[in-house]
């Protein structure tokens, strides 16, 4: 897996993933969100693009990382989510929660 | 159908391991929808994910995973060494989306990717079966006939079969004349091209003996035997390529008929079978299949002639000292390594008044004469041993042993000693072993000369008795010839090995070396006794 964080206008922080997001990924995915919000930027898309397989540790990680990003008054939202992603936000219930969109702009366009 | 098997140990695999199978897997069905081969890794994942973080409490744990792709069904099993205290598998509900809960999904979520899910746990293993019915394909189900289906009683039918057929020892062996006489045979009496004799090893198929262009190895998926060890009666498919059941597993020139009748274990588990087959269709008539027949229970005689050798070897190792002598101030240790499954070579000890009679035999010859004597010798020295001193005991063996060694046209070189524990005296005879040294605490190394032929060469041998003393320190170490061949097979290798003593800081030490050093290559018996004197 590969993680690259990419800055945005209005304080959005890019975290862009490749490969699978799984218990053997899921601490990196998590302390790339914690360092986002500790540099003052709570404000998190995560570009799923590239990402072939998330599984409930990966999911876990998005979801600590939501709930610390909210703390600070921010948010994780997901970008373009592969098939695989979305059948298992469905299953889970988590889709209204973990929202997607289609770009790191739309993502935040409501701000 | 698609088979794949993994065997994992986590750590150091993780769930990477999984997915990499899992990739050749969905490599090999490229009909297979999207939505199935999410579903399914995702599930797989889950549960492997599940078993790796839970069982053992991080002591690590092994498991093996089994994925069939069926034309109209996944299944997916993992048997797993964990120690899963509680499952439930039911009761656990998906967790609110608001509750924010990072964990507790893994099994909700893998319970709505498949159809069904069991957890079953036998002999300390937890058994898991994931399904999940394929979306809609021309489903084709004559092609799943004879194929198990990996209900938890097939994943245990299938540990046991494997179990027994490595028992019998028999894979990646060399070829056996005793066996391709049976293949070349079979070959020309039915006229075809190829017969063999396949066992079905985990997910391939390898033949102990191949003759004509017989295929030595290949995937069990290809393989048309292991249709026939579902059964207990003769398979025969007459056009391989007529039959949609078989049509994919025919080859251009080399298989498009089928006979084959299958071959146990001598526990019943059917571990392959005795097949021939050949590029041109035919038909097979009854009395060919009562030939086949004959000619499986022929191979499956020579099988367990195998097996019978293999529990020999139990035996015979059972014959050699298992407790440690317990000889204040002493420590003595053995071990021995027959060629073969069973060999002539063995040591003794067992306590005899104030000390210990340790005895060291190597009946000229392998296998099971030189083994059938060695028990013998043994037998008769011990109860000897009762009776007199050791020349006397030597004497009263070597005159029951006489007759049957020369009926048998063998001999027996013997090392033959009584230990007295207090003043460290050792009194032996040596019939024409020459194969013991001393090691010396000050770095002197001794061997002890043999006057006296082997037992059955010459009846009328009178035993000399020989008496040295042991040092505190000291070291005797007996071997046998194969020892020699460890090193440069010269006497020079006795000297090495009382060098390896010196430098040891026991007797086990010195065992230990030497075991290793046989490790794979000895191609005599390797026996050796370390007999020390504490310091």
């Amino acid at each position: 897996m590969d993680i690259s964080i990419i800055p945005h206008p209005q304080g959005v922080t890019e975290i862009s993933v490749s490969g699978r997001l799984n218990m053997v990924t899921a601490a990196r995915v998590r302390e790339a969100i914690q360092s986002a919000v500790d540099d003052n930027r709570p404000r998190v898309a995560i570009t799923l693009e590239q990402v072939v397989f998330l599984d409930s540790s990966g999911l876990g990680a998005l979801i600590a990382g939501m709930k610390t990003a909210r703390e600070a008054g921010g948010d994780v939202r997901l970008v373009k989510p592969t098939e695989q992603v979305e059948l298992v936000l469905e299953l889970t219930n988590m889709a209204g929660v973990l929202r997607s969109f289609d770009s790191v702009e739309s993502a935040y366009a409501d701000a | 159908m698609v088979t794949r098997t993994l065997r994992l140990t986590a750590p150091p695999h993780t769930v990477d391991t999984v997915h990499d199978l899992l990739d050749s897997v969905w490599a090999s069905v490229p009909d297979l929808s999207a939505r199935d081969r999410m579903s399914l890794e995702t599930a797989i994942i889950e549960l492997t994910a599940n078993v790796i973080q839970h069982a053992n409490h991080g002591r690590g744990v092994q498991a093996t995973l089994t994925v069939i792709a069926y034309k109209d069904r996944l299944e997916a099993t993992l048997s797993d060494s964990g120690e899963v205290d509680h499952v439930d598998l039911e009761g656990r509900e998906m967790p609110e989306a608001e509750s924010l809960a990072e964990s507790g999904r893994g099994i909700p979520l893998m319970r709505a990717l498949v159809d069904t899910v069991e957890h079953r746990r036998v002999d300390g293993f937890n058994h898991w079966t994931l399904v999940r019915g394929r979306e809609a394909q021309d489903v084709d189900r004559s092609s799943t006939r004879g194929m198990p289906s990996v209900s938890i009683t097939g994943v245990i039918d299938e540990m046991a079969r494997q179990r027994a057929l490595e028992e019998l020892g028999i894979l990646d062996t060399s070829p056996e004349e005793r066996f391709d006489r049976v293949t070349r045979l079979a070959k020309s009496l039915f006229g075809v091209q190829s017969a063999a004799i396949n066992l079905i090893d985990g997910d391939r198929q390898w033949a102990k003996s191949v003759a004509g262009d017989a295929v030595v190895e290949m995937p069990r998926e290809s393989s048309v035997c292991t249709d026939t060890i579902m059964g207990d009666d003769t398979l025969v498919v007459p056009e391989l390529t007529a039959d949609p059941a078989y049509a994919d597993r025919a080859q251009d020139g080399l298989i498009n008929f089928y006979a084959g009748h299958p071959l146990y274990a001598s526990t019943g588990e059917r571990i392959g079978a005795f097949c021939i087959y050949d590029p041109r269709p035919r038909a097979f008539t009854e009395r060919e299949q009562a030939m086949l027949r004959d000619l499986a229970s022929w191979v499956q005689q020579e099988l367990s002639v195998s097996q019978e050798l293999s529990r020999a070897a139990e035996v015979q190792q059972g014959l050699l000292p298992s407790k440690m002598l317990s000889m204040p101030g002493w420590d003595i240790a053995g071990f021995c390594q027959p060629a073969r499954a069973v060999g002539g070579d063995f040591y003794d000890w067992y306590p005899v008044g104030e000390g210990a009679a340790i005895t060291l035999a190597d009946t000229m010859g392998k296998g099971i004469a030189a083994a059938i004597i060695a028990a013998t010798v043994r037998a008769v020295l011990r109860s000897a041993a009762r009776f007199g001193d050791v020349t006397g005991a030597v004497n009263l063996a070597a005159a029951s042993l006489n007759a049957d060694l020369d009926t048998t046209g063998l001999f027996v070189t013997l090392f033959h000693a009584r230990v007295d524990m207090d003043s460290g005296e050792v009194t032996f005879v040596d019939a024409g072993h020459g194969l013991t040294v001393i090691a010396r605490t000050d770095g002197t190394i001794e061997r002890l000369r043999s006057h006296s032929p082997p037992l059955g060469v010459d009846i009328d041998t009178e035993w000399e008795e020989q008496t040295i003393t042991l040092e505190p320190g000291d070291t005797l170490v007996a071997a046998s010839d194969g020892v020699l061949d460890l090193y440069d097979g010269s006497l020079d290798g006795l000297d090495r090995v009382a060098a390896l003593a010196l430098l040891a800081s026991s007797s086990q030490e010195v065992v230990d070396a030497l075991r290793t050093r046989a490790r794979g290559t000895s191609s005599d018996d390797v026996t050796v006794v370390v007999v020390r004197r504490d310091d």
